[in-house]
């Protein structure tokens, strides 16, 4: 199949989607959003629509994964078949199995698992519609979720993807701009002590393009964190300590 | 020494609380020398030492505490009980003779104390501490709402205590135990413990319990 490819950007300086090459989409948060679940939470980047779970701590099934000083972190990134275009079969991918793995490991770095020797805790991202940018959202959500669980941790993680399209680097790629674009760049951080939890990269980039493409990520992950941290706080404004 | 909050304001993870790194309590953590908040919850200042009182939250074992759990597996040399949510605690008994004589099945809720938390799992107290429920209703609450169903010295549970008539047994787990002279008393007592635990954080709760087990009660 060989579809031509669009202009990404006009005469005008604007992108397919009419926005400024350094501009976020409409971004929409909410925590608590799963009855069942510990902490759930639910993010929109323009298109891309992620809910995302938190369950435990509980205890580790099977039994013998559990670890006796910590607890083990599970996650699960997964596509809804509905969520794109042409229906994705059921299961797990190559993809998405690499990108639990990825999002597993930045949730680790910011989460005190030690408080919970034994114990399990299970983070599910579900995919509800994805327009470029399903990691970076899903990765924003289950740090939500996790909070929202109460779940010890050293900083919320917000991310954003960076990108090359028409030679030119733009923030937070949408799918067209994903697909034939030139370099595509996740980035996540723990904005509070400014470490990266998680970088991949897919194209290419110059080295001075790589480092006018972080700071341009970061100036989106400040943007998202705040976003953030006003979602939570909003939750939680109208309770008040117990009296005892 | 500056703090960067108000006395119960609800904080998020990562947020700055101090700059003195010894002043890192409970639910905080400490990073070259400052202090922040780990999770989310009222950020409260106690003695020298700065605390995040959680919203939600899992009950987490403490030396001498006493715990309600129920019995999942009886072995040669002592019995593992559940908890609630993610722990088993474990009671060590050497004599094989002795495990049987206690007549502890699966299935039984037992009221233990805590003799040890750490590498080596929960370990409970074993011989006169442990106590079997022979009947009764066994409720699960949310361990951190703990303190507010007991209330200022005991008085949100000896109110409703006194109004039911029942017997109740706290578990610092979340697990509390029922027993009452009849269902009715049991329900109302149920209720108000649920109450207490989804209105915790509102005021006037203790009237609004009182009123609500008189209308179980006479109805």
């Amino acid at each position: 199949m060989h579809s031509i490819r669009p202009r990404l950007i006009n005469e005008n300086g604007l992108r397919v989607d009419g926005r400024r090459p350094d501009e976020l989409r409409p971004i929409k948060m909410e925590v608590g959003v799963l009855e069942k679940s510990d902490g759930s939470a639910y993010v929109e980047f323009g298109g891309t629509k992620v809910f995302a779970a938190v369950f435990g701590p509980r205890e580790a099934h099977p039994k013998h994964l559990a670890l006796p000083d910590r607890a083990i972190l599970n996650c699960r990134y997964h596509m809804t078949s509905f969520s794109v275009e042409e229906r994705k079969p059921l299961g797990m991918t190559r993809r998405e199995i690499e990108l639990s793995k990825v999002i597993r490991e930045a949730l680790e770095t910011v989460a005190f698992l030690e408080e919970f020797p034994r114990a399990s805790i299970d983070v599910y991202i579900e995919v509800i519609q994805a327009d470029g940018g399903t990691r970076t959202a899903g990765l924003t959500a289950a740090s939500l979720a996790l909070a929202d669980a109460s779940i010890p941790m050293a900083d919320l993680i917000a991310a954003v993807a960076v990108g090359k399209v028409d030679g030119q680097l733009v923030l937070d790629l949408c799918d067209l701009e994903d697909k034939y674009g030139e370099a595509d760049m996740p980035v996540a951080m723990a904005p509070r002590f400014n470490s990266v939890v998680l970088l991949q990269l897919n194209g290419k980039f110059s080295p001075s393009e790589f480092k006018k493409g972080l700071t341009l990520a970061q100036k989106g992950i400040a943007e998202i964190y705040r976003l953030q941290q006003e979602t939570l706080k909003k939750k939680f404004s109208a309770s008040r300590p117990m009296e005892v | 020494m500056p703090i960067y909050f108000s006395e119960h304001e609800v904080v998020l993870p990562g947020q700055l609380l101090s700059d003195n790194g010894k002043r890192s309590g409970e639910g905080t953590y400490s990073v070259e020398g400052k202090v922040y908040a780990a999770r989310i919850g009222f950020a409260t200042v106690k003695g020298d030492k700065i605390h995040v009182i959680p919203l939600k939250g899992v009950y987490k074992p403490m030396p001498g505490d006493r715990v309600i759990g129920v019995v999942s597996d009886v072995k040669p040399n002592g019995f593992e009980v559940n908890l609630g949510k993610h722990l088993t605690g474990i009671i060590r008994i050497p004599d094989k003779e002795q495990v049987q004589n206690m007549r502890l099945k699966v299935g039984d809720a037992v009221y233990v104390k805590v003799k040890s938390s750490g590498l080596g799992g929960v370990l409970l107290e074993r011989d006169e501490q442990i106590k079997k429920f022979e009947s009764g209703l066994l409720v699960q609450i949310n361990p951190i709402k703990i303190p507010r169903l007991i209330g200022r010295r005991g008085s949100m549970i000896l109110m409703v205590k006194k109004l039911t008539g029942c017997d109740i047994v706290i578990g610092k787990n979340g697990l509390i135990v029922i027993n009452g002279p009849s269902p009715k008393n049991e329900f109302a007592a149920m209720k108000a413990i649920q109450m207490i635990e989804e209105e915790a954080h509102t005021s006037g709760l203790t009237e609004r319990v009182e009123k609500m087990i008189r209308e179980i009660i006479s109805s």
